[in-house]
This record gives structure tokens, sequence and C-alpha cells, in this order.
């Protein structure tokens, strides 16, 4: 494999703070689904499921991160947008976990790439009636704040990052489109190292609404919050919002070897296709083609692979393709499939790099978490994992990301030993 | 010296600065000198007209190069 190491990583979800509470609560099943109050009329009409952070705040998310990061955290970012205090906890995490706190790797040869696009929705939606009552007295950061950049800059800042940094877009395959970037950073020697962070998009309520009123979001008016989402169920009805951030730290080989560092994983392929369609209108095709493609790419037959962990948002159209494209490379049988979406909500811009931290942990642990909800499986074929974890063998592993606009995204993921 | 302006740039200071001590704040520093960069001096100021209920442009704080020159500057429009 010539493809990067994961040698880090960091999470914060609705059910977990940091990545080994994530792999218990993957390997239990623990669903993060809530129910939200609203305001205003119609609350028939109005999104209510939602998989929120549980009660977050910087200073509580990085208690256990060490100083003097952790002070130099709350300076920099403790007043910072939730998304942005979000990246940063999920950020320190990661470099913790990687051994950079401890490791000589100079700043110039590290790069980041976050995830994301109108992370800030709420937040706007927050400061907006100060511009109406008085725009004289907006808080002075807001011009920073206002844009996604500001996730690249502050935790740059905090980490001495001085390598190359930017923000890439590609809506739900944001994740996946920055891990693709990010490797080849480190493949073309740009960066040594290079921090992913999947940014906590944090939707204000009307981007709730519009996502509602388009069909796309999950109801539950009348359900159970946490039986709302079905990937891959016949009831499947939507996706419903999760609010997470992660981070996946990729090094190359040989830097990782000069400071002792061991891998995680190994990111041994990838491929990105768009559709040439503005729409949310999926295609199985490109969907097949773009998995064939990440193959081809590690080097591998897809009778290789051990499991897939799928966009599978719960929604009946991208389901039932999704459902397709990997019959059409799997045949019946084939992988196990699991989407993590079903228990932590869809994480929108950070959902691929909280997916891969997911399929990693899954690797390492040898298992594969439960299909939320999971009672009359849509079609025939695919090796769906039912409502309970169970113990696997995951050599190698693909995750796939779909946004509308037609991007298609799948990455190939490598357990060291087969490496 | 104590007054409403003096103890509105004070705790504006406290947020934006959480490392400087009240009694640091005094009409003879700057806001550089403890330690406050150019976005947040902005701050500083906004926050305290917010906290004053004081509309000035960004223009009028020309000649302010410390505390006790802002604090007169507020003081005169102190409604």
């Amino acid at each position: 494999m010539s493809g990067p190491w994961i040698t880090g990583a960091g999470v914060l979800c609705a059910t977990a703070a940091g990545v080994e509470d994530f792999a218990r609560a993957l390997r239990a099943g623990t669903s993060g689904i809530g129910r939200r109050s609203v305001d205003g009329d119609h609350p028939e009409l109005r999104p209510l499921l939602s998989a929120d952070l549980p009660g977050f705040d910087l200073s509580g998310a990085t208690a256990d991160r060490e100083e003097p990061l952790r002070r130099a955290a709350a300076r920099d970012a403790g007043r910072s947008p939730r998304s942005v205090q979000a990246s940063v906890a999920v950020a320190l995490e990661g470099w913790e976990r990687a051994g950079l706190h401890r490791a000589g790797v100079p700043g110039e040869r590290i790069g980041i790439v976050v995830a994301g696009h109108n992370l800030g929705g709420r937040f706007a939606e927050e400061v907006r009636p100060r511009y109406l009552s008085s725009p004289v007295h907006l808080p002075a950061r807001y011009p920073l704040q206002f844009m996604d950049t500001d996730h690249v800059g502050t935790v740059s800042q905090l980490l001495g990052l001085t390598g190359e940094g930017y923000t890439v877009g590609g809506a739900s395959a944001s994740g996946n489109v920055a891990l693709i970037n990010a490797a080849r950073l480190v493949e073309s020697g740009a960066a040594d190292v290079c921090l992913v962070l999947g940014a906590l998009t944090d939707l204000s309520d009307m981007e709730r609404q519009a996502f509602y009123n388009l069909g796309a979001m999950a109801g539950g008016q009348a359900t159970e919050p946490e039986q709302a989402i079905r990937p891959f169920d016949a009831a499947h009805g939507g996706f419903v919002p999760g609010q997470g951030a992660a981070c996946l730290v990729l090094e190359s080989a040989a830097s990782a070897k000069r400071r002792g560092a061991a891998p995680w994983a190994g990111l041994e392929g990838y491929a990105m296709r768009l559709s040439g369609n503005g729409l949310a209108d999926p295609s199985a095709a490109d969907e097949a083609d773009v998995m064939s493609r990440a193959l081809r790419h590690a080097g591998l037959v897809p009778g290789r692979i051990d499991y897939v962990n799928a966009h599978g948002t719960g929604s009946p159209l991208g389901d039932e393709t999704e459902l397709t494209a990997l019959r059409a490379l799997f045949g019946h049988g084939g992988p196990w499939v699991n989407s993590t979406k079903g228990l932590i909500g869809h994480c929108l811009c950070a959902a691929g790099v909280v997916e891969a931290v997911a399929t990693v942990l899954q690797m390492r642990d040898g298992f594969v978490h439960a299909n939320a909800n999971l009672v009359t499986p849509i079609g025939t074929g695919g090796r769906l994992v039912g409502t309970r974890s169970q113990p696997a063998a995951i050599g190698h592993a693909m995750s796939n990301g779909f946004g509308f606009g037609g991007f298609n995204t799948s990455v190939v993921l490598g357990r060291p030993d087969t490496f | 010296m104590s007054d409403a302006v003096l103890t509105a740039i004070r705790s504006s200071v406290l947020v934006v600065l959480p490392e400087i001590e009240p009694e640091q704040v005094t009409e003879e520093v700057s806001l550089t000198d403890l330690g406050a960069n150019s976005i947040d001096r902005v701050d500083v100021v906004t926050m305290t007209m917010d906290t004053l209920g004081i509309s000035l442009s960004v223009t009028e704080f020309t000649d302010v190069h410390d505390i006790g020159s802002l604090a007169r500057l507020l003081r005169r429009h102190t409604p």
C-alpha cells in the first residue's frame, strides 16, 4: 500500500465524546436521535428530529486534553461559534492520539483540510437580531466567524500549523472530498502530516425546515425519535440531521516511521466523480463506477472488501440507489453493509470523516455495528447487518459519501496487518 | 478613578482577554499593552458601546491611543 497512514483520530457526536466512547457506542448500537422543541405555528409541519450533541461546551469537550493546549484552546476559541469549538475539540483529540503533541514534526510540514461549507447557519441566525436592532454593535469577530475558513485559521493557530490549509466542499460528500485532498497533499510530498477535520454543520432552523419541506428529512411526528431513522428498511422516510465533528490524522509512512507512530489504518484508495447533475438525484451507475474506481486505485478486487460503511441516509431513493450500486459491484452476498447515520444522524459535511473514524474503529475492534431499525430490508442482496452488532474480521473496508449536486465519492481503508 | 464608562470598558476587556486581572485595566495603559490585537480592540470597543447604549462610527476612534482617551471619548457620548 502506498497511500497515507491514519495515525490518529478524534470524534464528537450525539452518542460519544472521543473515539473510545464512540467505539463503545457503536458496538452497543446506542441511538443519539432525539426530539427538538420548536416555536411558532404548525408544529406538525416542522422538523422535530435531530441527533444533537448533548450539552456541548468547549471546556467539557477538551477536559481530557493536556496542557498547555487545553488552556490555549480556551483562549483562542472560547468565544468561537459552536461549530469551530467542535473542530478544536476533535482536532486536539486527534493531535494527542497521534502523539503529535510530543513529536517534533515541523509546523510547516503539517497541512489541514477542513471538510465543509455553510457551517454556521445557526450562528448567523443567532447574530441576525443584533444586526436588525443595532447594526453598529455586531460582534467585532463576526466577519472572521461567518467564514468557514475560521476553522482553518483557529485550529492552525492553536496547533502551530503552517503548511497548506483550506476548506473543501462537496455537500454530504464533503468528508470524503477532504480525505481525498489531504491524501493528495501527503502523497505529493506537500505535507508529511495532514489533519482532516469534518466540521460540525450547525444548521439553522430555516435550513432544517428547507430540507424538511423538500421531503428529504424524516418526520417522525407519530413515532418514537429513535425509530424514525431507518436506513435500508422498507419504512425509511428520510434522513435525520446529526451534530458531529471528527478528525483524522493522515501521515506519510516515512514520517510515521521516523517518529515511531503506529498506523491505525491505511487510506488505500479513493475516487471522486461528479454526476453532472445539480439536483438531489443519485445515480446507481455513477455510484457503482466511483466505488469501482476507488477499488482499482487501491489495487483490490471487489471480493477483498469485507465491509462497506454506506452513505445510507434513510432516504428511500438514496438507499435504493446505493443498494443497487452495491449489488452491481459486489453481487449478492458480498461485504457487510451498515449505515452509521442510523445511530448518530446525518452529520452532513462532517459525515464522511465521522464515518471513516467509525470504519477504522470497527476494523480495529473486529465488529460491524447495527443497522438501526432494519426490520424489513429493501430488496434482496447486500449483506446488511441486522439490528445488533456482530463480530466481523475486516481487512479492507469501503466508505461511501454522496452529495446533493452530483458528488460521488468512495474511499478504501485497510487494517495495518494487510499492508 | 472609577465610573460607569471605565467599569464597562473593564468588563469588556475581561471578556475579550480572559487572562487579564481587573486591576490591570487602568486609564494609563493601552489595549495593546494588555495584549489585545486589532480585532480584540474593535471587540472591546463594540461591546463597551453596546453596554453603554452608544453608537459611534469606527472613524471616531482614530485618536484613541489608550484606555484613558477611549474613556473620555465614550463619556462625551454617554446618553
